[in-house]
């Protein structure tokens, strides 16, 4: 279940919008926040919350590649492989991460720590090749900066 | 008007017409994908593109508004190429397994890739793929999302329509996929409209799943004999089976759109339970007999009795045709010279004849299409979203693209709720009060414009703590209503036949009526029925003080409690019951078993073994709606064809020959020897009906119209307000028991179809959230509902909507006998509500 303050926080969204609707994506972050993942108990509660239908916020959440539909470990490290990024080594990127970490893309770590995703532009192409790790971007990577990056992760 | 030229025709339609809807009328066919006529424009597909000179990019003609002077190319080898192209990026993902799909013959993809799609691609890649097994998302519906081409007709109709919007478009790009939440097992009002819109295989009926190819199905289109919506439907059968029920776009009111009942609710056609020969009570037992011998039976009772000065009455079912209804009551009053008679046993017979006077059902038919082109619309007395589903998507998919302030009234909350503009919740039967306390609030604005109102007098003696009382409605909200109206220029009032379980106060509609007409408003009143053939009933006379078209009677007639009232002295001869199951229908079910059994004659004739025939001394077997000829008159007005398309069940034989056999048998001189020629009779008896062709009704039928009637309407106007007492609550029974039809069932016939009954076999009961959560009790526990004679365990269901302190059990399911719990003269019953935990499940005498 949803915290107390979550579902305030959700209703309290509600206000800043004319139409309910609009207030989806908002709610879908903090049960992401809360859950660690968009839950499907999560997503009931969203519905329930704003007079929705479940299947309503169902498409918002696999329509977007932001909400996590399954759990992720403890640093999501999404790498942009988009164009920009793609042209500028993304693959090398994506295959040492995986290398590193050993798992393929779309897995976690059995530590639970780490979650390699592959994502679209991130908006960041002017310093591609980059990652995105939780809330944070990561720009100009090469090897040894992710080697850095890791190390500070643990 | 804006002048086009089409592939160089010219052609001049109307501004705004879509470059589709006029290349159609200029003779040329574009093909559409996502396209629906009634839904909101998507566009997506790109199948429907088009070239307008002197544009360079090709435009989709479905949302695409013609110009004066445009000139448009629908066959340009541009067109055709770039329409292929799409086409194909439709096939792209599409698994193409046309032989083992149940769609194949009726696709629209096969046919237009037939007919515009390429014959080569260049895609060679896998497809996507979902799933490998189709999965079943409903009692009714079983999907193969691979097949999916993403034009969300589906994901539109459930929302925009239905309103049900259990539907969503999951995923994004190519893995786009149409399901239900997390793909679970839907919960929804298992229309199939979905199914109906979905141009491939993809939403598939899970009933006529490999039942047959749709080339070697024989059809009918008939009219829907549930509810009075009156929705046109094809039966489909194969080797005299029945097996499937559709809707067509072209045809009817409802065009694409059933409802559950409508489109499964067939298979009681095929029941092996149907009474296929006569019977005859033989030593305490029914034992079948031939017609000759039920006959001859027929006669000597009523023979008998007419040679004693004895009592005959008749009942005959709201959802025979008008031609049985009439010859029904023909029979009683002409041969059998008797006034007693009814169609139903649920309604009050004084407020039924109010009700066709204050609706001006004398005045011809209203199409729904212009009752629904108003401003403001009341709907009053009725669940109207599970009673009259179609009429409900209606009223929701109109209000979408119209200004239209919505406003219901009513005891319980329902979907409709959510396109209303005002929700007045009251106590149940105070729908007078509300139209009273609506027409106060006119009144005191506009006293000055409403000096020759007739009725005000008795309106000026209503107060508004008296009305928010009785109705249990705050005021604010009466004031509201009436504000709506006020500021509106035209109000259509439609109201539902809850109206009709009591002595109700709808006098006072004539006064609003009157009221917002004097006030310069256009005013339309649209009758809302639960049963097919209700006003067709009346119509035909079929009512102890009206004769066909409405004139009145000479001489004093019993509704259906007058005749119970006379059964139960012992006075009633004979009683002729037609497709009315008195015992679990009449409000008092313990009085009607005890009244009918001292009926000394009881006939009853139906299609099954009711509770009220299994009393009889002579039952008769009637047929069903796929097995006669006739007309059925709908809420509207509007008169449609019923086609025979099988031949009865054994020995059954078509309603009207029976009524006829029997009229035959007391006097030989009624004889009457087909539907078409009864119709014409009813022509002269009832001259609304009079211009009206039988044979050529179409699909979307006919209204009938207002004639040049002598006199002047009867109008009911109320007398001085009467001051009904406030409903004091009762802490040892705090609740009020309402009924009516569940949304999946209608009447006890649905209950006899197999789809209906996997979606819901078993009667629950519904209570507003509020009382759920005051009892600590949700959807799925088990509840004791007690009245002061009868108790049953039911499943709760909760209403979020409705008001406190009513519950609400259907009057469609054999389990719990809900005409148990009401006294006859007592009004509506009181229960309470005990939580329970454990299984059992049933009614009981207490
Ligand atoms: S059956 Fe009706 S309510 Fe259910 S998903 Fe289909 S359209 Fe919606
Ligand atoms: S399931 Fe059918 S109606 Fe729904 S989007 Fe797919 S093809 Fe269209
Ligand atoms: S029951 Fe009423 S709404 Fe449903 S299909 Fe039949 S006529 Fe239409
Ligand atoms: S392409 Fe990687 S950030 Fe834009
Ligand atoms: S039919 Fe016009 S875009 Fe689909």
């Amino acid at each position: 279940m949803l915290s107390e303050g979550a579902v305030k926080e959700i209703n309290d969204l509600t206000g800043k919008y004319a139409n309910k609707r609009s207030a989806v994506m908002p709610a879908l972050f903090v049960v992401q926040r809360e859950y660690g993942y968009v839950t499907e108990e999560g997503m009931r509660e969203v519905a329930n919350i704003l007079g929705l239908r479940p299947v309503q916020i169902f498409e918002v959440a696999t329509f977007y590649t932001m909400y996590n539909k399954k759990p992720v470990g403890k640093y999501h490290i999404q790498v942009c492989t988009n164009i920009s990024c793609s042209l500028l080594g993304a693959n090398h990127i994506v295959d040492f991460l995986s290398m590193r970490l050993g798992v393929k893309v779309k897995e976690t770590t059995p530590d639970k720590m780490f979650t390699l995703s592959t994502v679209e532009c991130l908006g960041s192409c002017g310093t591609a090749p980059m990652m995105q790790i939780n809330d944070r971007y990561y720009e100009d990577l090469t090897k040894e900066k992710i080697e850095e990056i890791l190390k500070g992760l643990k | 008007m804006a002048t086009v030229k089409i592939n160089g025709k010219e052609i001049t339609v109307e501004d705004g017409t879509l470059i589709l809807d006029a290349a159609t009328s200029a003779g040329f066919e574009i093909p559409t994908m996502c396209f629906h006529a009634r839904l909101s424009k998507l566009a997506s597909c790109r199948v429907c593109l088009v070239e307008i000179v002197g544009q360079k990019k090709l435009q989709p003609s479905c949302v695409t508004p013609v110009m004066h002077g445009m000139e448009v190319l629908t066959e340009s080898p541009v067109v055709k190429s770039a329409r292929s192209a799409m086409i194909d990026l439709l096939l792209a993902n599409h698994p193409l397994d046309c032989p083992v799909c149940d769609k194949g013959g009726e696709c629209e993809l096969q046919d237009i890739t037939f007919k515009f799609g390429p014959r080569k691609s260049p895609f060679g890649e896998e497809k996507r793929r979902f799933h490998e097994e189709d999965y079943i998302l409903s009692p009714v519906i079983i999907q193969n999302a691979n097949r999916c081409i993403q034009c969300k007709r589906c994901v539109r109709i459930c929302a925009e329509t239905v309103g049900a919007e259990v539907l969503g478009s999951i995923d994004r790009g190519a893995g786009t996929g149409e399901t239900s939440f997390v793909k679970e097992y839907l919960d929804c009002d298992h229309c199939g409209n979905c199914i109906e819109v979905c141009p491939v295989g993809s939403l598939m009926s899970r009933s006529f799943r490999y039942k047959s190819r749709p080339w070697d199905l024989k059809g009918v289109d008939t009219v829907c004999t549930y509810c009075g919506t009156g929705c046109q439907l094809t039966v489909q059968a194969r080797n005299g089976e029945v097996l499937r029920v559709i809707s067509k776009p072209d045809k009817g009111i409802n065009h694409e759109t059933l409802c559950a009942r409508g489109r499964y609710g067939y298979s009681f056609i095929n029941s092996h339970e149907r009474l296929v020969t006569p019977m005859i009570r033989k030593g305490g037992t029914l034992e079948p007999a031939t017609w000759d011998e039920a006959l001859k039976a027929i006669k000597e009772g009523i023979t008998g009795a007419i040679r004693n000065g004895g009592k005959i009455g008749g009942i005959a079912s709201s959802r025979l045709s008008n031609e049985e209804l009439y010859l029904f009551q023909r029979l009683m009053r002409v041969v059998l010279k008797t006034n007693h008679i009814d169609s139903g046993s649920r309604w009050n017979t004084g407020a039924v004849k109010t009700f066709t006077e204050v609706m001006e059902l004398s005045r011809g038919g209203v199409s729904i299409y212009d009752a629904l082109n108003t401003d403001t619309l009341l709907v009053i007395g009725s669940s109207i979203s599970d009673e009259n589903p179609v009429t409900d998507y209606m009223i929701r998919r109109l209000s979408q693209n119209k200004k239209m302030n919505i406003i219901i009234a009513s005891p319980r909350g329902m979907k409709l709720d959510s396109s209303a503009a005002l929700t007045l919740r009251h106590r149940p039967a105070a729908e007078g009060e509300i139209i009273s306390g609506i027409s106060r609030v006119l009144y005191d604005k506009n006293a000055d414009k409403l000096n020759d109102l007739s009725g005000k007098e008795p309106l000026k003696s209503i107060s508004k703590e008296n009305i928010s009382s009785l109705t249990g409605t705050d005021w604010g909200r009466i004031e509201s209503a009436a504000n709506f109206m006020s500021s509106s220029n035209s109000v259509t009032i439609a109201v539902g036949n809850d109206v009709l379980r009591g002595p109700s106060r709808l006098e006072f509609l004539n006064v609003l009526v009157g009221a917002l007409r004097l006030l310069g408003k256009e005013v339309k009143l649209f009758p809302v029925f639960d049963r097919a053939n209700q006003r067709g009933a009346w119509e035909m006379g079929v009512h102890p003080a009206m004769m066909p078209g409405y004139s009145a009677t000479a001489g004093n007639g019993l509704g259906c409690e007058g005749i119970l009232e006379a059964s139960s002295r012992g006075e009633m001869d004979v009683l002729y019951v037609i497709g009315e199951d008195i015992v679990s229908d009449f409000p008092d079910g313990r009085f009607a078993e005890e009244a009918l059994h001292r009926v000394k004659f009881l006939i009853v004739q139906d299609m099954f073994l009711t509770e009220t025939a299994k009393m009889a001394g002579v039952v008769l077997p009637g047929a069903s709606f796929v097995e006669k000829d006739g007309t059925f008159t709908n809420q509207e007005g509007r008169v449609q064809r019923l086609r025979r398309f099988l031949p009865p069940q054994g020995d059954a034989k078509a309603d009207w020959e029976i009524i006829a056999a029997v009229g035959a048998a007391v006097d030989p001189s009624f004889n009457y020897g087909s539907a078409a020629g009864i119709f014409g009779e009813i022509k002269e008896a009832a001259p609304m009906y009079r211009e009206i062709a039988f044979e050529s009704l179409d699909g979307s039928g006919a209204l009938i119209k207002e004639t040049n009637r002598k006199g002047t309407d009867l109008k009911s106007v109320p007398s001085v307000a009467s001051q009904m007492p406030a409903a004091s609550p009762d802490p040892d029974y705090p609740f009020v028991l309402i009924t009516g039809n569940h949304l999946y069932h209608s009447g006890r016939l649905s209950l006899r179809t197999d789809i209906l009954r996997d979606i819901l076999s078993e009667a629950i009961v519904e209570i507003s959230e509020e009382d759920a959560k005051d009892l600590k009790v949700g959807k799925g526990d088990k509840v004791v509902v007690k009245g002061e004679r009868y108790e049953a365990t039911l499943t709760v269901h909760v209403n979020k909507r409705s008001a406190k302190g009513v519950v609400f059990i259907p009057e469609n399911f054999t389990d719990v006998r809900v005409n148990m719990f009401f006294t006859k003269g007592e009004g509506l019953p009181r229960v309470r509500v005990l939580p329970l935990t454990g299984k059992s499940h049933g009614g009981g005498i207490k």
